[in-house]
């Protein structure tokens, strides 16, 4: 009986979806953008371990700036290296950071969201003090503080920084949730049968609140895509790998002068991706919890 | 009223300490050495013992008798690690110890200790000689323990085998901590001194804001009032095209990056259509495009914000009542439900103040407006301790501040608001 019922609730879920077509096509490109991501780690791997240098990072100054191609769909960038190779890259950092972020976040967000909603009372106290305080911080200014103090240890700064600032929100919407499950039935009667505090919170209540981390990791993926890129952009992050915020900044200079490629194609895939992940996220809360739509 | 606003500005104070405290973990505890991280490489261990020395960074961090000292590390010989070198020491190998035979006297600091403290020397030694000022004489390992003054310090004579010796500055008051000095600072509104711009951070700050102000003031009111208005024609046009084509597009405009926005303005505005000046901060002109790629980006999400908020109303009871006592539709959507939907309105705009403080770090950046934003990011990449923690902290406690004013809203315009 149980078992029907979970498959009830994502089946049915997925049967809204499909009739969505804007969700259909987001989730076509969000698996277009994974698969190049893979793509990415697998040449970045590869190079890697052979310790060779790729042909993403490859200078040669004499085809610098050369206009999109056949030998370079994209076009190459001031020291003559290819944008495209580049650019899927740059989804490989994008999704890198997407997901590591997502690690740091939403554990933190789910672990103390349950501990507050389940306990109540001065552990409640305690973590409601203690999000109110972290929400308290000016967001971008906070994530670039954390990011300089982990100065000069490459990516970990911003993994850090977005990281350990976004998993207020989450922490809300799962503290509510838990607050409202731990009054219903299927809780009241794990109780009594004496099932152990722990395993109530995470194997009986956790599961009936997972739709609410796949909408939030979904939407705070491209959240977080946009404010690495930002930093990249503004030289708080990554340094010898083609991020997107890097690529932005360093073809800023040049499109002044009529070299258009690579700042389009990056603003492009950007933006491609940031709104498929938004519209998607949209739509898997529509399709799993209409009552989330805030 | 008076009591709901005492019981609130009470509730406010584990808030207010959490930030101070959670401003003190980043930037006092987290980092292993911020005065490195401030001054770079090329500095002596003078230059970042004067730092800390500033910063009150040369003390326990809560509670303790001791702090150590960068005039030298601690030495421990039978580890390996030890950076005492010299023609009198002699490094034995075997049993793991160091040998020293100073004919003349051997100053093992890197710098002169300040005067107004005392030292404790402690460490494993054996011979004959004079440690730290003090005689010293066994002829076993045993463990000393001697407190000089700054100057006796730098005294070392005779024949001594050392295989372990540290220095401790000694705090008279214990409660004297890194945390009291933040307090302390904090409670006489000091917030240091920049070491890359040279200044008190007092004055780069009140230097900061006006600009900053004279940018996010025009965005924020522009922004307020054309998205409520847009978000007004959808809730006017629901479902009909108009609301589709505003829907779309404030998801389009919230997937576009900051950063694209201030580049493609820049570039076809600025650049293309030379209709606004790029860079700078000389008359009014220069405003002009920053404020207006200000308010587009934020555009989006107030558009979606606004909207729900609108249509929430929409379905209530007292609007069907306007509408059956025969009101157009025009003055319910202006008078009624604008009138009702003020609340969460006001909320989102008191919420708001603290960013117009703070100013918005990209567009100052790159705009070249003198602000705090400009301030922020400059002093980031420099990495000037003093002027990050005092925008954090600042921009976390205007929002605690504005929390504070929202509730109080709520309770004028609601007055069920206080009971709860």
């Amino acid at each position: 009986m149980k078992k029907f019922q979970t498959i009830g609730l994502w089946y049915d879920a997925w049967r809204r979806l499909k009739n969505d077509k804007v969700a259909m096509i987001s989730l076509f490109i969000v698996i277009v953008f994974t698969l190049l991501a893979i793509y990415g780690e697998l040449v970045y791997q590869y190079h890697n371990a052979l310790d060779l240098t790729p042909n993403y990072q490859k200078t040669n100054l004499e085809i610098a700036y050369t206009s999109p191609s056949m030998d370079h769909l994209m076009g190459t960038d001031g020291l003559g290296r290819d944008v495209m190779g580049r650019l899927v890259q740059g989804v490989r950092i994008a999704y890198k950071v997407g997901i590591i972020t997502s690690l740091i976040a939403i554990p933190i967000g789910v672990f103390l969201g349950c501990l507050a909603g389940y306990y109540g009372g001065k552990i409640d106290d305690f973590i409601v003090w203690f999000y109110s305080t972290v929400a308290s911080m000016p967001g971008l200014l906070f994530i670039l503080a954390i990011a300089m103090i982990f100065k000069g240890q490459g990516l970990l700064g911003i993994y850090l920084g977005i990281g350990l600032t976004t998993w207020v929100g989450l922490c809300r919407l799962i503290r509510g949730e838990v607050l409202k499950h731990k009054e219903l039935t299927y809780v009241q009667s794990a109780k009594v049968l004496g099932i152990s505090s722990s395993k109530i919170m995470f194997k009986h209540i956790l599961p009936n609140i997972f739709h609410i981390i796949i909408v939030t990791f979904t939407l705070r993926f491209p959240a977080a895509v946009g404010t690495e890129v930002i930093m990249s952009y503004l030289g708080i992050g990554v340094q010898n790998q083609p991020s997107w915020g890097l690529m932005i900044e360093s073809a800023r200079m040049r499109l002044w002068q009529g070299m258009w490629w690579e700042m389009t194609f990056v603003t492009i895939a950007l933006f491609l991706l940031v709104l498929s992940f938004n519209l998607l996220g949209d739509s898997l809360r529509d399709a799993l919890d209409p009552k989330l739509n805030d | 009223m008076l009591k709901y606003i005492l019981r609130r500005i009470f509730q406010m104070v584990p808030t207010v300490l959490g930030v101070i405290f959670l401003t003190f973990i980043l930037f006092n505890i987290v980092p292993n050495d911020l005065a490195a991280i401030s001054l770079g490489k090329n500095v002596t261990p003078e230059m970042l013992e004067r730092f800390d020395e500033i910063r009150g960074l040369n003390l326990p961090l809560f509670f303790g008798k001791k702090a150590s000292t960068r005039a030298m590390n601690d030495q421990n010989f039978s580890k390996e690690i030890y950076d005492w070198r010299g023609d009198d020491i002699t490094y034995n190998f075997d049993e793991r110890f160091i040998s020293v035979n100073f004919k003349n006297n051997f100053n093992p600091l890197l710098f002169k200790l300040n005067e107004s403290y005392k030292y404790e020397w402690t460490g494993i030694a054996r011979g004959n000689g004079v440690i730290a000022g003090n005689e010293f004489n066994s002829k076993n390992w045993i463990n000393f323990k001697i407190i000089s003054n700054s100057n006796d310090s730098e005294v070392f004579f005779g024949n001594i085998d050392f295989k372990k010796i540290k220095i401790r500055k000694i705090i008279n008051n214990p409660f004297n901590s890194q945390l009291f000095f933040y307090f302390k600072q904090l409670s006489n509104a000091d917030f240091g001194y920049s070491e890359s711009f040279k200044q008190p951070v007092t004055k780069l700050l009140s230097d900061g804001i006006w600009p900053s102000l004279s940018l996010t003031i025009p965005i924020f009111f522009i922004g307020l009032f054309v998205s409520i208005f847009l978000s007004l024609v959808c809730a006017l046009f629901r479902n009909k095209f108009i609301d589709r084509f505003f829907v779309i597009l404030s998801v389009a405009l919230m997937s576009i990056n900051y950063v694209v926005y201030i580049v493609a303005g820049q570039y076809l505005l600025g650049f293309k259509m030379n209709i606004f000046p790029v860079w700078g901060y000389e008359s009014l002109s220069y405003l002009f495009l920053p404020v207006l790629i200000g308010v587009i980006s934020g555009l989006g999400s107030n558009i979606r914000f606004y909207r729900t908020i609108m249509l929430d109303e929409m379905y209530k009871d007292y609007v069907r009542t306007a509408y059956s006592k025969g009101a157009s539709k025009f003055r319910v959507l202006f008078k009624h439900i604008l009138k009702n939907a003020s609340i969460p309105i006001i909320t989102n705009v008191v919420i708001a103040i603290p960013f117009l403080y703070t100013g918005s770090l990209l567009l100052e950046n790159f705009f070249g407006i003198p602000g705090l934003g400009y301030l922020g990011i400059n002093a980031i990449l420099s990495a000037d301790i003093d002027v990050v923690r005092a925008l954090v902290l600042i921009g976390s406690l205007l929002f605690v501040l504005s929390n504070l004013l929202t509730d109080i809203c709520y309770a004028l315009v609601d007055p069920r608001v206080k009971l709860r």
